[in-house]
């Protein structure tokens, strides 16, 4: 019988830089960045994929890394909050969310503004429902949702195509 | 002044730089977990340490390494930090343990072996609430009888009704880190928590007189709290601290979010039953009787204060000569039940709000008309003997009527539900809500604030108010820096750390505008005037000398407000935030749901510090409110707590309806309580607007399709 390997190496883009590591194929790609890459925007709400506030993109589509495995990373490109923040859809949705003073208790935005970005990258149209749907996987208790649709509204209306 | 200052907290809080609990690192960081009890009721005959462990590797923080007593501090001292004698509920804390290494201690707490013998359990709040037996014995009674008889044409309406626990669902689940300091005989503690001077006495009360002093310091990042903040946090950093204590180690405990549901505090089951009198002739209700009564849990803790928040609530805005109120707490083998938005209001508004549209129906009169006739108006009086001087509520109503084109509405949706199988409903609801501690609760607690200012005249403002993401930092920073008229970015409230904040009171009951930032507020002014300065900046500059200055100041509550807590006489609350809103909905025949389509929100808060701050706590309350009336419930029988966010039924972008928010009366001088008000009126307006599109009243919350479809199955059998 083939043994099990403990760890195993993977290469992965991570906010744009390259970076490989070994881990246990089944360690949980949040705790991957959180412990292994210092990068605590990702946050843990619920710990089963239902709150989004862990929301990564990996390539370029949005997963809870609460329930993604290491494994799952290897030979992809992710971007966290903090990689988004730098990006110009970023700055500008960060800049519409505080504007509108949209944020409330904020655990739960890294993963919106994930979200949000991954909505205006692929599709940006300026039209409350298809950003309703785009924001659907993530739960924010505060805010009523309406100051986070005002903000993506504007960012899409703001943004140079 | 309608100023919408930017948060200062919102750039880093997007970026993932913020810091919350679980962000914080320490040296030599352990990490600890509770052995939780898995029966309701029982007492333990042994526990057994799985083999295979060195158990030296351990440490463990058990009831006879208590150093103080065993009571965590609440208005009724009678909740043990850990299982002393017999077992209450499910999910008490039996010990906690803490190891290096979280993945061995989750295996070795499974692991463990706990005999009990069982006892038998309540754990259904129905069954809980029904049965006189399991009332705790206090009576809270609030008596406005007059001796009136009753009329022949008095009509007589009577119900019962139910609402269900509510889950907070902070976001940020429960958690703390307890570092004892050896050489200082210091426990510090950094907590995610709305009150830190809870937490200190909670942890004296555990550690007694072992260590020197104990320091409680908030977090940067509050990762919301809804009242579930606001007592949990001392058990968990109680145990927290005595771990820390044992092995001289940082202790960080982090609930996980099953666990966080199973444990903590959540809103109160009620059952309310409602018996009014009314004039045929004049619609004017003549007498109120209400049996209020909340589930509290295995201990009472501070449900009754909850409870007498609640039933001061329980009338409703309306102006009625003959009350007579009676609140009990009821015991059940659950986890307490704590603080939840709105204290014991909503519960009564639930009722109360449901019972007049009952009414109205009974009088064949549109429900608006009907409380227009008996609504609060200047001269009446609560059943407190409390005057209401101002007519706002009714304002409120009038207001939100006309935005939400209530008139045009009944008419064309009545035409249009008779040819159509699903239906359109609009309901309405109105509320108050009573800013500050509960009658002589500001007076006993003498809320302190401490300024100080530096010689480069930057501002530095102490309370113990935290900001759970409610914007109180940016807004009281706000409002300290008008009042003194000094630049905002001069102006920075710290973060709350017993040792160096004095004791502004808990950030609870709509209290930190109102009383702390009230307070602050007058306080600048006052070192405007001593000083006698137009610019701070300047003066400072000039009497480099006389600074760093400190001041301090505590709230006085005005003389009139006097209260007989035995007998519910006299003014409770020195003012009240009034709202009223309409809900719009549509009634889904074949798949028993309720859409809800648009929310009209009026209130009366007094002065506007922030509007957009204002306007967003408004929109995440009536979401909070319009989700606990459709779709939240934690105890479902024969299957029931739910455990987890995927069966608990939080809102998300894709259920919820348009909401639109507008302050009246904002030329106020006064800010008043903003933070629970909006929690209030959503449900009972959703009730509503289903009655009026189905003709059903439903007695219970939520309104979910499977209690719809057995209400109307019923029906249509009767």
């Amino acid at each position: 019988m083939k043994k099990w390997k403990e760890t195993m190496k993977i290469n992965f883009i991570l906010n744009r830089k390259k970076v490989s590591l070994d881990v246990e194929p089944m360690k949980r790609l949040l705790d991957i960045l959180r412990e292994d890459f210092g990068l605590l925007g990702t946050k843990e709400g619920c710990g089963e994929g239902e709150c989004g506030a862990c929301t990564i993109l990996l390539d370029g589509e949005p997963v809870t890394s609460c329930i993604t495995n290491a494994i799952h990373a290897d030979g992809k490109e992710i971007f966290t909050a903090e990689g988004i923040s730098k990006e110009d859809d970023g700055k500008l949705l960060i800049e519409c969310f505080d504007e509108t003073n949209a944020v409330q208790c904020g655990f739960c935005f890294p993963g919106f503004l994930v979200s949000s970005y991954n909505y205006l990258q692929t599709d940006g149209e300026e039209n409350l429902d298809k950003i309703k749907m785009a924001l659907s996987g993530n739960i924010c208790r505060c805010t009523g949702y309406q100051k986070i649709f005002e903000s993506v509204l504007l960012a899409c209306k703001r943004r140079v195509r | 002044m309608k100023k919408s200052v930017r948060k200062f907290d919102a750039i880093p809080k997007l970026n993932g730089s913020w810091k919350y609990l679980d962000d914080y690192q320490y040296d030599e960081i352990i990490y600890g977990q509770f052995l939780l009890s898995k029966f309701h009721h029982g007492k333990i005959k042994e526990i057994i340490f799985p083999i295979g462990y060195d158990l030296k590797e351990f440490t463990f923080a058990k009831v006879e390494d208590i150093r103080g007593i065993n009571i965590v501090p609440e208005p009724v001292n009678d909740q043990p930090f850990m299982v002393d004698d017999e077992i209450m509920h499910k999910g008490q804390v039996i010990m906690g343990i803490a190891h290096k290494d979280k993945k061995i201690l989750q295996k070795f707490i499974n692991a463990i072996e706990v005999k009990y013998k069982k006892l038998p359990a309540i754990t259904d709040p129905k069954i809980c609430l029904n049965d006189e037996k399991n009332h705790f014995g206090k009576i809270d009674i609030i008596d406005h009888r007059t001796k009136t008889p009753i009329a022949s044409n008095w009509i007589k309406n009577h119900s019962v009704y139910y609402t269900p626990h509510q889950e907070q669902a902070y976001l940020e689940p429960q958690g703390t880190i307890a570092i004892y300091n050896s050489d200082k005989n210091e426990m510090y503690i950094r907590v995610t928590a709305q009150c830190p001077f809870y937490v200190k006495s909670a942890v004296k009360n555990i550690l007694g007189e072992t260590v020197d002093s104990v320091v409680v310091e908030s977090t940067e990042g509050l990762g919301g709290a809804f009242g579930g903040k606001e007592d949990f946090p001392s058990l968990l950093s109680g145990v927290a601290a005595l771990l820390s204590y044992k092995c001289h180690k940082p202790v960080k405990i982090v609930l996980e979010r099953n666990e966080d549901i199973a444990i903590t505090t959540k809103r109160h089951p009620a059952r309310i039953e409602l018996t009014t009198y009314t004039d045929f002739q004049t619609k004017k209700i003549k007498k109120l009787e209400i049996d209020y009564r909340l589930d509290a849990g295995a201990y009472q803790t501070c449900s009754t204060v909850v409870m007498s928040r609640g039933i001061l609530h329980s009338c409703g805005g309306y102006g009625i000569s003959d009350v007579y109120i009676k609140g009990r707490l009821f015991r059940s083998n659950t986890p307490i039940n704590g603080a939840f938005r709105g204290f014991g209001a909503p519960q009564g508004f639930a009722a109360i709000e449901a019972h007049i549209d009952s009414i109205a129906k009974t009088l064949k009169m549109d429900s608006y008309e009907f409380r227009k006739v008996n609504i609060f108006q200047k001269g009446d009086e609560f059943p407190t003997t409390q005057p209401i001087t101002e007519n706002n509520l009714e304002d409120c109503l009038d207001r939100v009527i006309q935005k939400s084109d209530y008139h045009k509405k009944i008419i064309e949706f009545a035409e249009w539900n008779k040819t159509h199988k699903n239906k359109k409903g609009i309901g309405m609801a109105i509320a108050f809500h009573g800013g500050g501690f509960t009658g002589n609760g500001e007076k006993n607690i003498k809320p302190r604030i401490k300024v100080t200012i530096d010689k480069n005249a930057m501002v530095r403002l102490f309370v113990s108010s935290t900001d759970m993401g409610q914007g109180a930092h940016t807004t009281l920073a706000q409002m300290f820096s008008e009042a003194i008229n000094h630049p905002r970015k001069k102006c920075w409230v710290q973060l709350p750390k017993t040792s160096e904040t004095p004791d502004s009171g808990p950030t609870a009951a709509s209290r930190t505008i109102y009383i702390v930032g009230n307070l602050l507020a007058e306080k600048a002014r006052e070192i405007k005037q001593e000083l006698g300065f137009d610019n701070l900046e300047e003066y400072v500059k000039i009497h480099q000398n006389d600074f760093p200055k400190e001041y301090f100041k505590i709230y006085i509550p005005p003389d009139y407000v006097t209260f007989d807590d035995a007998k519910n006489i006299g003014i409770a609350y020195r003012d009240f935030s009034w709202g009223a809103c309409v809900n719009e909905i549509i009634f889904h025949a074949d798949t028993y749901k309720i859409e809800l389509v648009k929310s009209w929100n009026v209130l009366d808060i007094g002065k506007i510090i922030n509007e957009k701050i204002a306007v967003g706590q408004v929109e995440g309350g009536v979401l909070q409110g319009l989700a606990f009336g459709t779709t939240e419930y934690l105890f479902k029988p024969g299957f029931g707590r739910i455990q987890s966010f995927t069966d608990y039924t939080l809102p998300t972008t894709l259920d919820i309806p348009k909401i639109e928010v507008e302050f009246i009366h904002s030329d106020n001088q006064m800010a008043k309580g903003l933070g629970e008000i909006p929690m209030n009126f959503p449900a009972p307006s959703i009730r509503n607007a289903f009655h009026f599109a189905t003709g059903i009243l439903i007695d219970e919350y939520p309104l979910i399709p499977e209690r719809i479809f057995e209400k109307m199955e019923r029906n249509n059998e009767n």
